[in-house]
């Protein structure tokens, strides 16, 4: 009763005062103006884009989010569509699938990391965590040869396998220790209860550290997002990520078209913001686990 | 209360006690160990409840009290060593399928579940049909007074709202045993006191054979029926609350037992003439009765109880002695008076209103009320006599 007395205090908005509000808010409009920012130019037109001093008010456009997925072609007679739905869909399935596989992969691995803990856990443990010690680029040509030998490169399943890879071992970690948080008498009195081992997997410990998993997801879903380096070499013209397909709009002989990035980087960040605000409160408490004692 | 569900793995006999029809669980734990990695948990069990009875086990932590428990319930397989109960070998049945029930130190509630849900879980598992769930569900919660929180978390109870459902989820399952794991621990003072009633209350309505694991002496002594102490994974004693006040077999089970606990004085055997005395450094004794262990130069430690001493007012007979006031602690309705007397502490208990007139640094001669001394062997600590 005292420690709900205690998170009560702690809710109670605007506590913290008027100086240190301000505060906060001055350094948040710093953390997010380079977002504002390219937002604001995907809607300048050429010339606003690079005007100097930049312009902050300006009369909108969606001539840029037009040119997304439509461009001027003289072969074509006129509009020609561009592949960037394609590479929208590539960036959605590639990175939804391969952290959803790591987090199922990586959460049975920490269950069993948990509760059924082998001689020498830790060294496994830590064992798993060195593959993501190493910088991406040392392994890449290697990588990059296995994939071209085994003709995985430029698959779905190539870069879904990579990703699914490279995200494990952080779901595992991260998992795991949402799983140390919970008070295991509550499995025992579920076996007491009748429950199956699997019936105490998946009635009384997933349904605990939801809230974790939907973290883990988010934390590795934006990681994979933006992943550009494996998405560069390890994707074929089919199969390539938006982040990709935006470096390869960079360079053209007309400059680089500011206003166009700017378009394809706001459509790029919807997906990721509309996962992280459809999970925030659920992220909150994910990030905040075992913080309290509850 | 209702026998024999149907699903259960187990059947124990069914027999008759007061008006309540109750499930025959008379259960015997044979030469129980187990080791946790360095750890020797529990060291030679062996205990023997018979059905119906409330059973406590006592013991400071670490005694191997919940190794015990969750070896009887199934949770742990023991290293060695049998559970039997109603006379089935359960040693290695699964923890699903032994009809018991526990109750946890942390209440294991479901926390993502509604309190229904809470109570349903154990039914549900064992494949009860859902209208005789709702029955039993709501007649659970009703006697247990918590019919009214049915759809909220069990996160937004109170202590002793938590605590009930605790209780009733384990109830619900009519189980054969019942294992409570410190169950009052996590409660306050007051909701303690409550609790410790509603569970007499309850076993003496359901007949239930209870096995009660607990480190406070005061739950041992009010609740159970009998007691076995626990120290370092072995059984020191086991006997009634009176018989472990009365007659502790050693000078463990004599501080574990009551409260203030025993004060044990160091001291040897003198010869007479004519009989042997014991040299206490502030008091001769004659032994009452000359145990034949008394050799001269024995050396004891010899039990007082805080209640057999008194303030010697008058010139009743009894063996006296002078002490000073050390610390006076007032608890109500008496106070625990720590006396120095040959460099001794000895705890004395008296009413509040009689220690008023001794302040701390006051002297006062002071007489041993009870004949009966306890006299333990200093080495062994084993009772003599």
């Amino acid at each position: 009763m005292a420690a709900a007395a205690r998170r009560g205090r702690q809710r109670e908005l605007g506590k913290a005062g008027w100086g240190w509000t301000a505060l906060v808010a001055v350094v948040s409009i710093i953390y997010f103006f380079p977002v504002l920012w390219i937002i604001l130019t995907a809607f300048k037109t050429r010339t606003d884009a690079l005007a100097i001093p930049p312009k902050l008010f300006f009369t909108p456009t969606l001539d840029n989010f037009i040119g997304v997925f439509y461009r001027a072609s003289i072969s074509a007679g006129g509009a020609q569509e561009t592949n960037f739905p394609l590479y929208f869909f590539n960036s959605i399935f590639i990175a939804g699938t391969s952290v959803l596989l790591a987090l199922i992969v990586g959460t049975l691995a920490a269950y069993a990391f948990s509760r059924h803990p082998l001689r020498g856990n830790d060294t496994y443990l830590f064992i798993i965590l060195t593959t993501r010690m190493m910088p991406p680029i040392v392994v890449i040509i290697p990588i990059f040869l296995m994939f071209r030998l085994s003709g995985l490169a430029g698959s779905y399943w190539g870069i879904i396998l990579l990703y699914t890879a490279f995200n494990i071992p952080f779901s595992v970690w991260l998992v795991k220790s949402f799983f140390d948080e919970l008070n295991p008498e509550i499995e025992d009195a579920a076996r007491m209860d009748g429950a199956t081992e699997r019936q105490v997997f998946f009635g009384m410990c997933l349904p605990q550290i939801l809230a974790g998993l939907a973290a883990t997801f988010v934390f590795g879903l934006i990681l994979t997002w933006n992943e550009f380096l494996f998405a560069l070499l390890l994707t074929g013209v089919d199969t390539r990520t938006v982040p990709v397909a935006m470096a390869r709009t960079l360079g053209g002989e007309v400059g680089v078209d500011y206003g166009l990035l700017a378009a394809i980087v706001t459509l790029f960040l919807i997906p990721i913001f509309f996962v992280t605000f459809l999970l925030q409160n659920q992220l909150l408490r994910g990030v905040t686990f075992g913080t309290v004692k509850r | 209360m209702a026998s024999g569900q149907a699903g259960w793995a187990n059947d124990p006999a069914v027999g008759e006690r007061g008006d309540a029809v109750v499930i025959l669980a008379e259960l015997r734990v044979q030469g129980l160990t187990k080791r946790y990695g360095q750890v020797q948990a529990v060291r030679g069990i062996d205990l023997e409840v018979a059905s119906g009875e409330f059973f406590v086990l006592l013991g400071p932590s670490a005694a191997g009290k919940t190794t015990t428990l969750r070896a009887i319930a199934g949770l742990e397989r023991p290293d060695t060593g049998r559970i039997i109960m109603a006379g089935r070998d359960l040693t290695t049945t699964p923890v699903q399928g032994r009809g018991m029930a526990m109750i946890f130190q942390t209440f294991a509630l479901y926390p993502h579940l509604s309190v229904r849900a809470n109570f349903a879980y154990p039914l549900r598992r064992k494949g009860v049909a859902s209208r005789e769930i709702d029955r039993k569900v709501a007649a659970i919660a009703a006697q247990l007074r918590i019919a009214h929180t049915l759809e909220r978390k069990p996160g937004t109870l109170s202590g002793g709202e938590q605590q009930r459902l605790a209780i009733g989820r384990a109830l619900v399952q009519e189980p054969a045993l019942l294992l409570l794991d410190e169950p009052l621990t996590n409660l306050d003072a007051k909701l303690r006191h409550d609790t410790r009633a509603e569970f007499k209350r309850l076993h003496r309505e359901l007949g239930m054979t209870m096995v009660y694991a607990t480190p406070d002496q005061l739950e041992a002594l009010s609740m159970g029926e009998r007691i076995a102490v626990l120290r370092e994974g072995l059984v020191v004693q086991t006997g009634t609350p009176d018989e472990l006040y009365l007659r502790p077999q050693n000078s463990y089970v004599a501080t574990m037992v009551g409260a203030p606990p025993m004060n044990l004085v160091p001291a040897t055997v003198q010869a007479g003439p004519p009989a042997p005395v014991i040299d206490l450094p502030f008091l001769r004794l004659s032994p009452p009765q000359a145990p034949a262990a008394l050799e001269p130069g024995a050396e004891l430690l010899v039990g007082i109880r805080p209640h057999d001493l008194t303030p010697a007012l008058d010139d009743r007979p009894g063996p006296r002695f002078l002490a000073r006031v050390q610390l006076t602690e007032p608890l109500g309705d008496v106070t625990v008076l720590d006396l120095a007397a040959g460099g001794q502490i000895l705890k004395m208990v008296l009413p509040e209103a009689e220690a008023l007139a001794y302040g701390v640094g006051k002297e006062l001669p002071v007489r041993l009320v009870s004949e009966h001394a306890h006299l333990f062997d200093r080495a062994s600590g084993q009772a003599l006599i």
